[in-house]
């Protein structure tokens, strides 16, 4: 009995060590990305109550992406250039946005080198019907480029994905 | 042994951490990789299936068969996590268009008995490739530019909702 426990405390410990081995290996880069993307998320669902907030928070938003960022929303919307311009939707859609919540789902990160990654994600805008209180997503599936200067990771490349073509 | 002690644990604790611990494996693997829990969010797929229903995704119904017109399917965007829940109407290989929400499948009016309202929806015709199913939701009563229909790779397809 005594041996059997034993063996069972070593499997926990192995299993244990796995995970660990498992977790510490996603670490580095490309923890650092899903930090930063969840950053990002929180800081879209952040509230602010217009004037300097609104400016402040566009370039707070703004930060996570290269000057020279290229936002692709698919056939029928013109590619966003530039990180000044995506800042200035961003301060100007504020009031709009509010009403949204931002989910990330499903983030697979790839890292190429030591300045590239890839990134893949859903990303969900869930507006709640005050009334009801009924909630509906409108769900997009993005790829993402990334590149790191500085020590900091950002998006160059956001390309939406269309699933249903 | 008191009364509740012998409720919560039964006659036997040992062999009733057993039953639980074998219980709690198989729901995991059940509702982990066989039937996949989704909630349904939105109204694209009224009246079939409302928005807040709790439904099933039958992650091996397409193991040995292929998915079928009329099957309710779950298409995966980045992951499983979040889905699009979607009718096939139209089968690889084959034209699918729709006039003033009149479905058309190789030129032949398609009736389609789950659609009760529908809208004058137009979508022009595209003819299928051998790995590409054509999707749409069950509520045209909805505007056409508010809903997500159209070519989806047979990749993509999850399984099919089974409830």
């Amino acid at each position: 009995m005594t041996k059997t426990r034993a063996l069972a405390a070593a499997g926990l410990v192995a299993v244990a060590g796995v995970a660990f081995f498992l977790w510490s290996g996603s670490s580095g880069d490309e923890r650092l990305i899903r930090d930063q993307l969840e950053a990002l998320r929180t800081e879209v669902n952040s509230t602010t109550t217009g004037g300097f907030g609104s400016v402040a928070r566009a370039a707070n938003i703004g930060s996570y992406f290269t000057e020279d960022v290229v936002v692709d929303l698919g056939e029928s919307t013109a590619p966003i250039h530039g990180r000044l311009t995506l800042m200035g939707m961003a301060e100007r859609l504020q009031p709009r946005t509010a009403a949204f919540r931002m989910e990330l789902d499903d983030v697979g990160v790839e890292i190429h080198s030591a300045a590239t990654a890839d990134v893949t994600l859903t990303v969900s805008f869930i507006r709640q019907n005050i009334p009801t209180g009924e909630e509906s997503r409108d769900a997009r599936e993005f790829g993402l480029g990334l590149t790191k200067a500085d020590g900091t990771w950002r998006i160059a490349r956001v390309t939406a994905i269309d699933v249903l073509r | 042994m008191t009364l509740t002690r012998r409720l919560v644990f039964g006659s036997n604790p040992r062999r009733t951490a057993v039953r639980v611990l074998v219980l709690a494996a198989v729901s995991f693997i059940t509702f982990k990789w066989v039937l996949m829990p989704i909630r349904a969010e939105g109204i694209s797929m009224l009246p079939t299936y409302r928005s807040g229903s709790l439904n099933l995704v039958n992650r091996l119904s397409f193991t040995y068969g292929k998915p079928e017109r009329g099957d309710v399917i779950g298409i995966r965007l980045a992951g499983p996590h979040v889905l699009y829940v979607k009718r096939i109407v139209a089968l690889p290989g084959e034209r699918f268009s729709m006039i003033k929400g009149q479905a058309y499948i190789n030129g032949v009016p398609f009736i389609e008995t789950y659609v009760r309202e529908r809208r004058q929806w137009d979508i022009p015709e595209v003819t299928l490739t051998a790995r590409e199913y054509f999707v749409i939701g069950d509520n045209r009563s909805m505007r056409a530019s508010d809903h997500d229909f159209g070519r989806v790779d047979i990749s993509r397809i999850v399984g099919k909702v089974v409830f």
